[in-house]
Formats: C-alpha cells, structure tokens, sequence
C-alpha cells in the first residue's frame, strides 16, 4: 500500500513537473539516447541481473561507513525498503524500456530519498559509485569485446545523466512547493489589521508591496471593515521603502473600497515630498485623506469619530 | 499518468447570451465553477464580474451571443478559460476599446479594459461585421 | 415587486434581494420615484447586501436612480456593499462617484436620521 501511495503522489508531481512521454523523448534527443543505446543495454541485462545484488549490498555498505549518510538509515526497514527499490531500479537500467513509465519510477524512487531527507550530494554520490561499478564489472564480462564494452558504457552513462535529471528535478519541485507554502504563511503573518478604538481601525504596513501583497492587504481591510463595523481605518505606510506610482495606485483604490463601504480611510507616513512626486506622475490623491505621520492620522480620525483625548495632569513620573 | 501534452481537460459548456438574465445565469455558473477550483471568494466574484461586462457588450452589441468555459491546466496549475463570442457587428478600433478608463461616464462601458485587468490572460480578435470572441483565463491559486 | 420597498417615518428601505435583471433594476427605479413623491420621503436606503456582483450597468442605474431621486427632495444612501464586492468594482474601475455609501442598514439611517431635508434647488 506505501508503493501505491507513492504511485499516486508520484503522478501528480510528474503532472505539475511536466514531464510527459513528449518530454522524455526531449530529453533523449538532448542526451542523444536513441535505439542503438537501448539495444546495447537491452543486451547486458542478463549480466546486469547476475551483478545486481553484489553492487547494491556493495553500494550501501559503503554509504554506510559514512555517519552523515547513516543517520537516513538507522531504521532497518527503511534501509530494506530502499535496497529493494535500488535493486529494482537497477536492473531497470538495463530492461530497454525507457518511456514515461520508466521515468515514473525513477521520480518515485527519487521521492522516496527525498522524504527520508537525504541530501542531494548523497544521492548523486550514489549514481558516480553505480557506474564506476558497472564499469569494472562490465569491462571485465566482455574484456574480448572492448568497442562493444566502450559503447555500452557510454549508453550507460547518458541514461543515468536522464535518471540524475529527473532525480534533481524532483528534489527542486518539493523545494519550490515548500517555499511556495512558506511564503503563504509568511504573508498571512505580516497584515495585521489591529482595532484601536470602535470603529477604527489601523493597518500598519512594513515591507515591500507587490501586487500579490497589495490584494491581499485590501481584501483583509475590507473584511476586517464589515467585522469591526469600522468607519475610519489609517493606513500607514511609512514602514514601506518604495511608494510609487504602482503602490500609490493600490492605495488610491483601497480608500475608494473602503470608502464603498462606508468607511474613511486616512494614509499615513506619506511626506509631503512623495504626495507632491506622486501628483507629477499622475496619481489621482484627490480622493486620499492623507497625513505625513501616525499620531496625526489617529488624531484626526478620533476627531472624525466624535473622541477627544484628555490629559488628565502629569504623565506619571514625568515633568510636572 | 500524464499521458500526452493536452493542456485542456474536461468540462465545455457553451451558455448561450440573449436576455439579460442569461448574464445572471452565466456568471452564475461561472462562479460555482470557480469555487470548484479552488479560486477565493473574491477571485469568484471578479471573475464573475468581469464576464457579466463582457456578457453585457454580447447583448448590447451583437444581440446575442454565448459564453463557454473550460477547465485548463498547465503544470502545476488549473485555470478557467472563458470564452466569448459573437457574430455581431464587431469593434473597429480594439486599441481604444481596450484603453483604460477609469470612469465608467468616459468609457464606451464595453468593460473589456477592466476585464481584462481581472485576467491574467486576456486575447480579443474581433472583425468589423463578422464578430468578436474575447478569450480569458485566470489561473487558480 | 422585485424589490420590496419599506416606510420608516420620512425614509424608504429599498432591500434588493438577489441577482435583479435589467427589467426588474428599471422597475425598482421607477417605483422608488413614485413612492419618494407618495410618502414625501427624504431619504432613500437601498440595501445591497445581496448582490454578488455590481457590474457596470448595475453602477450606472444605481448613479441615475440617486441622481433622480435627489431631484426629488430624497438623498441616496447606498448600504450593504460586500467585501469582495466592493473590491471587484475598484478593480474595475467602476466609482459609485457622487452617491453616498454607508456600512450597513444601521449606519444608513443614523447618517440620515440627523439630517435636514435635501435642498432639491441645488440638484
């Protein structure tokens, strides 16, 4: 059942990967892998089948010699399971079919290997030990034929280079996935809108703005308005290095949103400088109330609210 | 498996365009199928506002006309691909009918700019007295 | 009635519904102006919670029916705007300019209960 798991997992990445039968034959023709490669493979296979045990016991013993490469393989059922699937996937090497069904396996055992967190200069280092242990091998079999052992080395060889370029692109894939993830859950993080009074509110922004950022900023505004029943939010931007016309524009549409649904927003941390640059370069500030800092801002939507802030005698502590 | 380079997969469905309660109906549909890919709440929504703009020129143009959709995908990705089409009297200038106008008193209302800023991808080909078909795609998240 | 319409002292609740056609747009336009003169109303609250889209006919209706009304002695409030909505219509650039919105029903008529009655002069 875990091999049909990987099946399955594994058909979906090859989808998002794009590896279909056309790209396989793309990476062939690149490789220059055609008949007469399989042809000189297909007919090393019973060879192949006589030395598979010795070169995968070989292989691993000596993975084994090295503590970064055991800590992956302390558990023994982990380590049969992947001297199973090495053995099957070696004795594929020499099978002659080398089509998207060929590809599928070697993306799932390269998965594999990448679940258990084995590093890539781990699992290449295993390619470079599989065919300098075919090559002894092979070159002793057919000692009396050398161009034959030569040229079938050579097919050999630009079918692993087929099998590495998988391997890594599978490694790259689940880094990108995670990555991609990552950035989600960093960008849920960095758009607090916060409640400072009834209703108002205040959306601090630090950071960067592209364009993926800016829609989420609005759309979590505008939800946070009907939440909160807000009628004034302050936005301030002077955490935000680059405010052109781009950001601007973003701006001007999130007061026109708010504004649709009843409530005043007031930019913050605009200098004076940017608004009168943004104005040159066509950006429409009519419809934004803006401040040049924070305290202002919140001053001026208390006041819009109907509050007024008291002092009521000395700050504790202070001058008196 | 992957089988072969195919990048459209299933579902085709041509609603046809005349009153303007097909608009509803379109839209309508077009928002479940959204919803179906995954596409946030408010993806939904532009997507179905973007086709009830271009529904509408269908109806205020050319009379009558259809909206299909097809789901498509691209590696990693899914997206709906919307098609809109008509045999009406098709636009002459297609440089200004897709200029940005940010008021709708300026604009001709035909709505393809703002349209098309909905979609991440955006092809019209329209002919002076033979039609126009409008093809957009907007990919899942 | 597509749209039913409800008294509240000087004001009328227009509560749209759901998705309306162009005809029944018309109809709730037309009816808004007759009952604004009937019940010498000065406000007008149309409640559009339950659109889940506003495209830029809808824009345009809603623009001439607060125009009209106004001619009429009644200001336009436009309350109910979703979210999603309301970011849809920015994003494509279509402005409820010149019609006055607020959060929701509540917030529609406390911006009206304290207001003195449209100068209809000034149109």
């Amino acid at each position: 059942m875990v091999t049909h798991t990987l099946r399955t997992a594994t058909s979906e990445l090859m989808e998002q990967m794009e590896i279909t039968s056309q790209e396989i034959e793309r990476r062939k023709a690149f490789l220059e892998f055609g008949a007469d490669d399989r042809t000189a493979l297909q007919e090393i296979d019973e060879l192949a089948e006589q030395y598979a045990d010795e070169v995968i016991d070989d292989f691993y013993r000596h993975l084994l010699r090295f503590e970064d490469a055991r800590a992956f393989f302390r558990d023994p059922h982990v380590l049969e399971y992947v001297k199973r699937r090495q053995r099957e996937y070696f004795l594929g090497l020499t099978h002659g079919e080398y089509d998207l069904r060929y590809a599928t396996e070697r993306l799932a055992i390269g998965a594999a290997h990448e679940r258990i967190g084995l590093p890539m200069k781990l699992y290449l280092g295993m390619y470079s030990f599989y065919l300098r242990a075919v090559a002894t091998r092979l070159f002793a079999a057919l000692a009396d034929e050398p161009e034959r052992a030569r040229a079938t080395f050579l097919s050999l060889m630009k079918l692993t280079f087929l099998d590495m370029g998988l391997a890594i692109d599978t490694y790259i894939e689940q880094r990108e996935r995670t990555i991609h993830e990552q950035q989600e859950a960093i960008r849920e993080l960095s758009t607090p809108v916060l409640q400072l009074r009834e209703r108002l509110l205040i959306l601090p922004i630090v950071g960067v703005i592209d364009p993926q950022r800016a829609r989420q900023l609005t759309e979590q505004l505008l939800h946070a308005i009907r939440a909160n029943r807000a009628k004034v939010v302050v936005i301030d931007v002077t955490g935000v290095p680059v405010v052109d016309t781009v950001v601007a524009n973003h701006l001007v549409q999130t007061v026109e949103a708010s504004r649709l649904m009843g409530a005043t927003a007031i930019i913050t941390g605009l200098s004076a400088e940017i608004a009168r640059t943004l104005v040159t370069l066509g950006v429409d500030l009519s419809k934004m109330d803006t401040m040049g800092d924070l305290q202002e801002g919140i001053a001026a939507a208390e006041r819009l609210l109907g509050y007024e802030v008291v002092r009521r005698g000395a700050p504790a502590g202070g001058e008196g | 498996m992957v089988e072969s380079d195919a990048t459209a997969a299933a579902i085709e469905d041509a609603w046809p365009i005349r009153l303007d309660g097909d608009i509803v109906a379109a839209r309508q549909h077009a928002r479940q199928l959204a919803a179906q890919l995954g596409f946030s709440s408010s993806d939904q929504v532009l997507i179905a506002t973007a086709i009830s703009e271009i529904a509408r020129n269908i109806i205020q143009y050319a009379g009558h006309g259809a909206v299909s959709f097809r789901v498509v995908s691209q590696g990693r990705r899914r997206g709906l691909l919307i098609v809109a089409r008509d045999e009406g009297p098709g636009i002459a200038d297609l440089t200004q009918a897709l200029q940005d106008g940010y008021s709708t008193s300026k604009g001709l209302g035909l709505g393809l700019p703002g349209a098309h800023r909905l979609m991440d991808e955006f092809d019209i080909a329209s002919d002076v007295g033979r039609g126009t078909t409008v093809k957009m795609t907007k990919w899942a998240p | 009635m597509a749209v039913p319409l409800l008294k509240q002292g000087d004001l009328l609740i227009a509560t749209i519904q759901n998705a309306l056609t162009d005809a029944e747009l018309s109809q709730m336009q037309d009816e808004l102006m007759h009952q604004v003169r009937a019940v010498r109303a000065r406000g007008v609250i149309i409640d559009v919670t339950a659109l889940d889209v506003i495209d830029s006919y809808a824009v345009r209706m809603i623009r001439a029916t607060a125009y009209m009304l106004k001619l009429r002695g009644a200001q336009t409030i436009i309350v109910g705007l979703q979210p999603d909505v309301a970011f849809a219509m920015v994003q494509l650039g279509l402005h409820l300019e010149g019609v006055e919105t607020a959060l929701d029903l509540e917030e529609g008529l406390a911006s009206l209960r304290h207001r003195r009655p449209v100068d209809a002069s000034h149109g």
